[in-house]
């Protein structure tokens, strides 16, 4: 039962992969969200309040980033690890890792900037596009299943949005792995 | 998502190849495109960039702030 299970989400999670697809479902849940009034069903929206270059930004990855002195993401947990690792706004590219062994970060070792665009969005404050960077930025390992889930929706993932609002964060960019 | 910009490119690769500045960057700048332009939930919007066959030059930042 479970293998089949398995057979069939590996099946929608490539079916959804398709934009359109992706696109119908956001657009359905948006929809259906907003007719039920459920706020925990609904997509999140709100507009930027204000110009991008007077706005805080922060970046969360789900490309396994941390710093190389932080403990490295649970690759042993068959369910993944639903933790997260802060990133300081100051910190050096030198002193950053890439801990995910999902997907190939060769390219991203090589290039923090493919996966975690720390360096463009400090030279966009500096431009004056964006108005500042938040004081922290975020590290998840995108591989979380099972029971983790639950921890990573009602636990990790909820403190991440609270240290965000306690930080004035005005938008978020999210890169996925 | 609130909304989003896809890339029909190799996984770990959100924002292109390393050492490609002007192709990570317009990235960046078609999502913030969509931060500053979205006006319901739920935009996927596909950019259409195809992996190592496009050339790319440094976007217009300043459309992201017009008034």
């Amino acid at each position: 039962m479970s293998e089949h299970k398995t057979w069939l989400e590996k099946l929608a999670n490539r079916f959804y992969a398709i934009p359109t697809v992706a696109q119908l479902w956001a657009r359905r849940v948006a929809r259906e969200g907003v007719q039920d009034g459920d706020a925990e069903a609904a997509i999140p929206f709100v507009r930027l309040r204000g110009p991008l270059h007077r706005a805080r930004g922060a970046l969360i990855t789900t490309g396994g980033v941390h710093l190389r002195a932080q403990q490295p993401f649970d690759m042993l947990s068959a369910s993944g690890d639903p933790t997260y690792r802060e990133i300081p706004a100051d910190t050096p590219a030198e002193q950053l890792t890439i801990t995910h062994k999902y997907y190939d970060h060769r390219d991203a070792d090589a290039d923090l900037n493919v996966i975690f665009p720390l360096a463009h969005l400090r030279s966009l404050v500096e431009q004056g596009v964006v108005g500042a960077l938040a004081p922290r930025h975020f590290g998840f390992m995108g591989h979380v299943d099972g029971e983790q889930v639950a921890t990573l929706t009602g636990q990790t993932a909820r403190e991440v949005a609270a240290k965000l609002r306690q930080d004035g964060v005005d938008f978020v960019l999210l890169t996925p792995a | 998502m609130p909304r989003a910009v896809f890339v029909k490119w190799p996984l770990g690769h959100p924002l292109g190849e390393p050492q490609a500045p002007l192709q990570q960057r317009t990235v960046i700048f078609r999502a913030l495109l969509r931060l500053v332009q979205a006006e319901e939930a739920g935009i996927i919007e596909e950019l259409g960039y195809r992996w190592r066959r496009e050339l790319y030059s440094e976007p217009e930042w300043p459309l992201l702030n017009r008034e």
